[in-house]
Order: structure tokens, then C-alpha cells, then sequence
């Protein structure tokens, strides 16, 4: 099941903005304590919404802006179906909260009116559904498991914990005199009658086509890339001959490198004490295994590959467009065509990509950061009265962008980069070696002057970061790194998150409280749902040979 | 088993049933590319969002049912036929007085459940499921818990149902239909003013719903005349009971289509699991519910689907087709609405309308329907009759004949 992940931003009346926040306390208080008779906490949520994982509801206010309410989902199958059940479910509590919102100023404004007037019953589903943003980078730590079977592997998990238990202190367990085959047949004996879908095959979590889409999404990203990078080059190769474009741009190219040598140290007292997370040459490695990019064999045949499929992709395209522009025959556009394209390549990485790296280290010294962000006492209070009451947490915090074309182009292109590196990568649940988000995401408001962030991790909020500034400040500072205040970066990946206790404090004071927060399995972590997913396997099939029985214990 | 052929006018099959049977793929074609088409002045609504504005929204989208009631009740207003004003809050919440939801579960799940039983037993393994469980069930259990009984020398069931379709399945204006109920309705109402006489001259009012209606009458209760009383009867009487024969068959045709489900079903009629049974049955009427579309007929200028691709504008005094059976299958709303699915949520089905006009009676509805049932998917080997009896045949709106072989 693919596994969606979305937000409502709705710019909020500011006269309204504390009785919205009162209303979704109300809600909160509601879903937290429900009327006697119900049968838990939020249940009304979880059982009328049984496709949603988490939601939240919050407001965040700005000195900059009105404040923003945001509805913040991740969900099972298409959005339409969930706006559906969650209307059925709370329909009337949104629309009051809705009223508390400014009409847009676009061609949504009718539906707004129609969904807010007063007494009005016209649906909010369509609504809501047009005022959807979707994310501009998102990971999900439990790809393809659909909420029902999260909760249906995590009862087999405790009925596991039941059967292999010996209730009788006196008795010695039989389980610990069985091997591990025995275990696994007596295991699935005792539980397949409670747990009949075990003779059903598990479904793939990440079909082959969802697979097949993400990687060829992710290829004709790069090939846009490199077409746009090989522009100017390709252009001056169409009247330099190639002997004097190949000097022109090496010489350019060694002026840009020699004056990004002299700019890549951190200025003075801004440098960050770690290297990059993730990111540095030594990942690669040659035990690594051959068929992981992590080899350095074979992460040269891939850009090898790809290169020589753009030039001959991107060869054939042009002639194309040169024969419909020129009348001419193929035979003749043909090998002009492929010179053009091969020395516009040779540029991007002769001169472009220099060129603009030495143009955003320009502006990176002179960057301001915040070191001591002010951080609302009152407002850490809350967010510490809402933290660590389960297994997982929530975050959630919006932040300015740095204005400027180059930012703009760098920051947009690295999170449709990194959106869809992620969707090839972190198949798995990990993110580089931490497997602890169920699910996050940014995504970009008020016309990209602002990049929203949230996430729904395991553990604490303190724990979650450290986590990154340790092991993926890489990928976070090129998230994050042209956001205003975020603390001093180098080469759009260095440094910044690896200021750990700064980092941490612009973090805190870009957060608004999670008013309203709804996980459907607040007790498992990503990794306990994996490992119940794991025995569920197991326990799926009807034998297991020797080697596979012995992994498969280890997770009981 | 015989059955009485003269409960139905038309006979079955004709070219309306094959236009009906058309009615899913067709919806399905126009949900995509135009979801509110219009043919003059009569627009049908095929998504489910705008299905359900249209029904929520009661004061732009009136029911049409008032001109004929009329002709039915002898002039006398029921409820069924009023927009949201003090007369119908006065009607409906008189009614709810004397219509409890507690007397299903305690009176009429029990006597359908044994009813349907004795049916089943007596068809001694082949049953005509429309008039000699359904219909037959309907009628003895819902007349005796509204204290009507037969005419003399009459057929409720044929009176009801010719009422019924004359009400709401008769867009043509049959003359011939017209003829006979100018017969029927005034003996109806004849017959059930002679009821309400009869009580007051015994004294013994007794407690099925006439009888707690002369009660509320006795206390001095405002909502229960005599001919209010009797207008509610016989709005009770003809828009309840002809239904379960006409949509609890086509769930069972569905049911035998997916014998998976027939499988599960039939489980859960065994192991007593009623809800469950209840998903069964209300998810095989998902496939093929009551009616296409429930009309309605806009009271002023008004916008569907404002804000939309699809925004459309009504003229005041369009008649305007809400499709429900549509919506029951808007994949956009609807998880995968061509998937059978006996655990949905609630508002994924719309069997019993929405908004002011919900069904009077959707509590003994939920309960009552699948217990009808429950009794025959009991039965082992239940399977069609040879042939086309085995098959559900229709007549215009009504289900005709369906029939089964069980051991």
C-alpha cells in the first residue's frame, strides 16, 4: 500500500487565532478524555479515519506573517478517501476551525465561502483537498506497510510474547529445549488459528513498478539537470571550434577552482568540529558490496552510463529539434549535434557547477546566522508538557528562506534532488544508518518565502537531533541550509547542522506546539515495527530451513 | 411456493430493466468526464460530495413528493412531503414518540427473525426469496407493529405497493396506475380511520403504534388527530414495507454473484456475528441499492460543486437528481468502491438518503434488513434454483421473483 503524505496551510484571521487554538485544545481535550462508554483515547480518530498512521493540528505563529493553521497528515491510498473519512470524522470541528481562517485571495475564495458560511453543510472534503500542499522532500521509515497491518503484525507480536512465555515459575520453558525450526513450527501452530491471515502471503510493501517510477524519476531529474547546467556551454560550443572551447573553459575552470580553494576553509570561529555525515569521500569504500553505489567501481560505471546516456539521449533530442527547425537532414545535424552536447557536458563540470559553487560560497561568507535565537519560555513549556508521553514524538516548525535567485534555484533543485534520492534510497526505514522517523517531510509556504518541516519520530526530541547533527548533518544542511538563521554552511552540505547546540536552538525556536497530535500505534517505534514484521514473515511460511530459522529467532 | 402474482403491475423484464442494469457503467463514465449532466432543466449529481450537498442542503433542494401525497393522504400534509419547518419538527418528533428505537431490538427484530425463520423451514429447501420471505415477513411484521391490518377483502401488500409506485416510481404519470389509486388511497384511508374508530369504541388501545397513538391522543398530545394519526400510518405503511422486497433480493443476487462472500456471509449468519452480517448485506446493496438517484427540485438559483472544475449552476424549479448509487461508488471518495468490503465506514453508504429526509425509519432498517436474511444464509448449500428462476428478475423498479434451493 503507498503510503501518502500531505498538508493544509490555511492562513488564519489573526484576531482568531487564539480561538482557533482554543479549538483545537478543545478537540485535543476531547480525543484525550473521551465520554465514558468510549473504548480509548482518540479512538473516535482511529477507528472513523482507519487509513491515517499520524495527523496533527497546529498554529504558527510569526512576527513576520498572519499565523498559519496547519493540518499536517501521513495516511494509507489517495488523498480523496481520507479527506472523506476524516470529514465523516470531524467534519463539524474543521469547519468551525475553517471560520478562523482567511478566505484565499485565489480561485479557491468561492469554496472557502461556500464551506464557511453560516450553517452551511456544503462538503469540506473538495475543500480541503484544493488547499492540499504537497511536500517538497518526504520520507517514510515504514514504506509500504499500511496502518492495518502495523497494528495486526504488532497482536501477533504480543500474542508471540504470550505463547512463548511459561506461566508456571516452577516448570522449565519448553521453548528453550527446541531448535529453532521447532520453535518456528510450534509458534505458528499456536497462533494461526487466532491469526488466520498468516496462510496469506505478506503484500509488497514497494512494487516493482512504484520502484521502476521512483528510479526513472529520479534519472530524468538528472538529465533535466545536466541540461540546464550544459546550457551556457552548449552555447559557446555552437560557434567555437572544440580545441579553443576545451582551453576556454579549463582555463576558466581552473581561475573558478583555485579561488574555491582559497574560500574552502570556514571563516574564522565558524567552522564546525565534524566532517560531513554520510557525504565524504571514505563512504566509498571497496568492501563495500559491488552492487551498492558505495562502491567505487561501480559508482564509476553508473556515472559513466548515465553520462553516455545523456549524451545520446540529449544528442538525439537536439537533432531532432535541429532537423524540425532546419529542414536539414539527420545526416547532417547528427554528429554537430553530439559535439555540441558532449562539450555542453564538458562544461558543467569544467565551469558551471564550479562556477555556481563559487558563487554560493560568495554569499555563504557573508551569510548571517542566528546564534541565540530567542526561544518563549512559555512556548517550551507547552512543547515540554507534550513531549515524551509515548513512545514516539512530533515536531513540527517553519522557517524564512533566504532570499535570492541563486538560493532560490539551489535550494529548490536540492529538494527535488533529495526528494527523490530519498524515494530510490530509504527503502528500508533508514535514513543513512538511524531508522527512527515514521514519517516526514518539508514542503514550502507562502509562495516559497517559508519552509515548513515536520516530522514524527521514536524517542526523544533531544535524542532525534543529536541522532542527525551525528550521523546526517549532510543531508539536513542541504535541507535546511538556505533557511535565515540556520548556523554557517559550506558548499551547501558542510557545517551547518554539525553546529550541534546551535543548530538545536534555531531548531526550538522555529517550533510551534503540536496542539493536536494523533499517532495510531503509539507504542512501536519504527524498529519494532519492522522486527513484527519480520516474525509475521516468518511465521507466514509454513517451514523454514536451519539458516533462515536461526535469523528468524534471533528477532523473538 | 405460489406467490401472488397480482402484487406487481408490470410484468418483468422490458427495456427499462436493461437500462438499469447499464446504470453503474454509465455513472462511472460521467463521474470522470461530466459529472453534473443536464438535459434541460433536470441535472443529475453523480459525485459524492455533491450528492451530498444536495441533501444536506434541504432548503435549496426540496423533495417533490408533496402533489402526490396529497392525492395519497386525501390532502392532509405528511411529514415526508414538508420542508424543515415547526409542522415537521412537530410531525417527526410526534412520531419519535411512538416509534422507539428500542422496540427493535425488543419487538420487531425478534418476530422478523422468527417469521423469516418459519419461512424458510416451510419453503422446505427452495424458497421465492421476493414475496414468500421478503415481502411476506415485511408485511406481517410491520403491520402488526402499526396495528394495521388488511382491508376486508383486500391486500395491504398490493395496496402499499401500488401507493408506493405511484409515489415513487412512476416519473411517467401512468394513467393507469393514477386510475387505480384514485381507488386505493381514499379505502385506505376509509380502512385506517375505521381502525382508529374501532380502538376508541373498545377502549383497549393496546401497544403497537396506533395504539400508543390514541394513547398520546387520550393525554391531550398535539400531533395526533385522528387524521394525523392516520396520514402517519399510511405514510408508514406505503413508503416502508414495499421496500425491503425490492432492495433485500438484489442483495442476495449480488451476495450469490460472490460466492466468497456468500461464503462469509453465510458465517456470520452462524455464528450470530449480526453486525457483521449487517456489512454483508448493506455492502451487496452498495452494488445495486433501492433507486438510482432520489429526485429533488431546486427552490432557487444555485451552484453544485462551487469552486470546482465542475461547478455547475441550477436554475430555480430544476428537478435535480441526486444519484446516490453513483456516489456509493465515487472512487474519490469511496476506497476502492469496486471491491467487496463488509467492514466500511458509515458514510460510505447512503441506502437511506441523508440530511432532513433520512429515513423515518433507517434504526429498524439497520437491524431489521439483514435479519430477514439471516435466517436462509444459514441454511447449508444454499445456492440458485436451475435456470432463469435462479436468477433476480425484475419489473420496472421492483424485484420480481428470485429463486433459491438450500438444505
Amino acid at each position: 500500500m503507498k503510503q501518502t503524505t500531505l498538508s493544509v496551510v490555511l492562513e488564519v484571521q489573526p484576531q482568531s487565532a487564539d480561538n482557533l487554538s482554543a479549538l483545537i485544545g478543545e478537540l485535543r481535550h476531547r480525543e484525550d478524555k473521551p465520554p465514558p462508554g468510549s473504548s480509548e483515547q482518540y479512538g473516535r480518530l482511529k477507528n472513523g479515519v482507519p487509513v491515517l498512521h499520524f495527523m496533527s493540528l497546529s498554529v504558527f505563529p510569526s512576527a513576520d506573517y498572519d499565523p498559519i493553521f496547519v493540518i499536517e497528515a501521513n495516511f494509507d491510498g489517495p488523498a480523496g478517501v481520507f479527506w472523506g473519512q476524516l470529514e465523516a470524522t470531524l467534519g463539524i470541528e474543521l469547519r468551525a476551525m475553517l471560520r478562523c481562517c482567511k478566505k484565499p485571495a485565489d480561485q479557491d475564495g468561492p469554496l472557502y465561502l461556500a464551506v464557511t458560511s453560516p450553517d452551511s453543510r456544503v462538503p469540506l472534503a473538495p475543500y480541503l483537498e484544493a488547499r492540499t500542499l504537497r511536500p517538497s522532500v518526504f520520507h517514510h521509515g515504514t514504506r509500504g506497510m499500511d496502518r492495518d497491518r502495523i497494528l495486526r503484525e504488532g497482536e501477533l507480536f504480543l500474542a508471540t510474547r504470550r505463547v512463548l512465555t511459561q506461566s508456571s515459575p516452577t516448570l522449565a520453558n519448553p521453548y528453550r529445549a527446541m531448535t529453532a525450526e521447532q520453535i518456528h513450527a510450534n509458534l505458528r501452530a499456536a497462533l494461526q488459528p487466532d491469526f488466520p491471515w498468516l496462510d496469506i502471503p505478506a503484500p509488497i510493501r514497494i512494487s516493482r513498478i512504484e520502484r521502476a517510477g521512483d528510479l526513472a524519476r529520479l534519472i530524468i531529474f538528472l538529465f533535466l539537470l545536466l541540461a540546464c547546467l550544459s546550457i551556457p556551454g552548449a552555447v559557446i560550443a555552437f560557434i567555437s571550434p572544440w580545441q579553443r572551447f576545451l582551453v576556454i573553459f579549463a582555463v576558466l575552470g581552473c581561475v573558478v577552482a583555485f579561488a574555491l580553494y582559497l574560500m574552502r576553509a570556514p571563516l574564522e570561529g565558524l567552522g564546525a568540529p565534524s566532517r560531513s555525515g554520510g557525504l565524504t569521500a571514505s563512504s566509498l569504500s571497496r568492501r563495500n558490496k559491488l552492487t551498492s553505489l558505495a562502491h567505487p567501481a561501480t559508482l564509476a560505471i553508473a556515472v559513466m552510463v548515465l553520462l553516455a546516456l545523456y549524451i545520446a539521449v540529449a544528442s538525439a533530442i537536439g537533432t531532432a529539434l535541429a532537423v524540425l527547425f532546419t529542414g536539414l537532414p539527420v545526416e547532417t545535424l547528427w554528429c554537430p549535434t553530439i559535439r555540441v552536447v558532449a562539450l555542453g557536458l564538458v562544461s558543467v563540470f569544467l565551469f558551471t557547477i564550479p562556477a555556481l559553487v563559487f558563487w554560493l560560497r560568495r554569499l555563504e561568507r557573508r551569510d548571517a546566522s542566528h546564534d541565540a535565537p530567542p526561544i518563549d519560555s512559555d512556548m517550551m513549556l507547552k512543547m515540554g508538557q507534550r513531549e515524551d508521553r509515548i513512545a514516539q514524538n512530533h515536531m513540527g516548525s517553519v522557517v524564512l528562506v533566504k532570499p535570492g535567485v541563486l538560493r532560490t534555484l539551489l535550494f529548490r533543485t536540492g529538494h527535488r534532488g533529495l526528494g527523490l534520492v530519498l524515494r530510490v534510497v530509504a527503502t528500508d526505514g533508514y535514513l543513512g544508518s538511524m531508522r527512527t522517523i515514521h514519517f516526514a517531510h518539508w514542503a514550502f509556504v507562502n509562495n516559497g518565502s517559508r519552509l515548513m518541516f515536520f516530522s514524527n519520530f521514536d524517542h526523544s526530541w533531544e535524542s532525534y537531533l543529536d541522532d542527525f547533527i551525528e550521523k546526517a548533518h549532510g543531508g539536513l544542511t542541504l535541507a535546511w541550509g538556505s533557511c535565515i538563521g540556520f548556523p554557517p554552511t559550506r558548499f551547501l552540505v558542510l557545517d551547518g547542522a554539525s553546529h550541534g547546540r546551535k543548530f538545536k536552538a534555531w531548531a526550538r525556536h522555529s517550533m510551534a506546539v503540536s496542539r493536536f497530535w494523533f499517532a495510531a500505534y503509539k507504542d512501536y517505534t519504527v524498529d519494532q515495527i519492522e522486527r513484527h514484521a519480520r516474525i509475521a514473515n516468518g511465521l507466514r511460511q509454513i517451514a523454514l530451513t536451519k539458516k533462515e530459522a536461526d535469523a528468524w529467532v534471533r528477532d523473538l | 411456493m405460489p406467490r401472488d402474482e397480482n402484487i406487481l403491475r408490470q410484468k418483468a423484464g422490458g427495456p427499462m430493466v436493461w437500462l438499469m442494469a447499464l446504470a453503474p457503467l454509465v455513472f462511472r463514465l460521467l463521474r470522470a468526464v461530466w459529472p453534473i449532466p443536464h438535459f434541460g432543466k433536470t441535472f443529475v449529481v453523480t459525485r459524492y460530495d455533491d450528492v451530498r450537498a444536495v441533501f444536506l442542503d434541504d432548503r435549496t433542494y426540496r423533495v417533490p413528493y408533496r402533489e402526490k401525497l396529497d392525492v395519497i393522504m386525501g390532502g392532509q400534509p405528511f411529514f415526508l412531503g414538508m420542508d424543515d419547518t415547526a409542522d415537521y419538527r412537530r410531525d417527526t418528533g410526534a412520531m419519535r414518540q411512538v416509534v422507539l428505537r428500542s422496540d427493535v431490538p425488543t419487538l420487531l427484530a425478534p418476530d422478523v427473525e422468527r417469521l423469516a425463520q418459519d419461512a424458510v423451514d416451510k419453503g422446505n429447501g427452495q424458497l421465492e426469496v421476493v414475496d414468500s420471505l421478503v415481502r411476506h415477513v415485511t408485511f406481517k411484521v410491520f403491520g402488526k407493529y402499526f396495528g394495521i391490518t388488511d382491508p376486508p377483502g383486500e391486500d395491504l401488500r398490493v395496496w402499499a405497493t401500488r401507493l408506493f409506485e405511484f409515489q415513487f416510481a412512476d416519473a411517467g404519470n401512468d394513467p393507469a396506475l393514477r386510475s387505480e389509486v384514485d381507488h386505493i388511497a381514499p379505502a385506505l384511508c376509509a380502512h385506517v380511520l375505521a381502525l382508529i374508530e374501532a380502538r376508541l369504541q373498545s377502549g383497549m388501545f393496546g401497544d403497537d403504534v396506533l395504539g400508543r397513538c390514541l394513547t398520546m391522543q387520550a393525554k391531550g398530545e398535539i400531533g395526533f388527530s385522528d387524521d394525523q394519526i392516520r396520514t402517519a400510518l399510511i405514510g408508514f405503511m406505503v413508503g416502508g414495507p414495499p421496500q425491503p422486497p425490492m432492495v433485500l433480493p438484489q442483495a442476495l443476487e449480488q451476495l450469490l454473484r460472490r460466492p466468497d462472500a456468500l461464503a462469509q456471509a453465510q458465517q456470520a449468519a452462524r455464528d450470530g456475528d449480526d453486525a457483521l452480517l449487517a456489512g454483508f448485506v448493506f455492502e451487496a446493496m452498495r452494488f445495486d441499492p433501492l433507486a438510482p438517484a432520489l429526485p429533488r427540485v431546486a427552490t432557487q438559483k444555485s451552484v453544485i460543486a462551487v469552486g470546482t472544475r465542475h461547478m455547475t449552476t441550477i436554475p430555480s424549479g430544476a428537478n435535480v437528481y441526486a444519484a446516490f448509487s453513483s456516489a456509493m461508488m465515487d472512487e474519490r471518495r469511496i476506497p476502492s468502491p469496486l471491491q467487496f468490503n463488509p467492514r466500511r465506514q458509515p458514510h460510505e453508504y447512503i441506502h437511506f438518503g441523508h440530511g432532513l429526509h433520512t429515513c423515518f425509519g433507517i434504526h429498524m432498517n439497520q437491524a431489521l434488513l439483514p435479519l430477514m436474511l439471516k435466517p436462509l444464509l444459514k441454511r447449508s448449500g444454499l445456492r440458485r434454483a436451475p435456470g432463469r428462476p435462479g436468477h433476480l428478475s425484475k419489473s420496472g423498479a421492483f424485484s420480481n421473483a428470485i429463486n433459491v434451493l438450500y438444505d
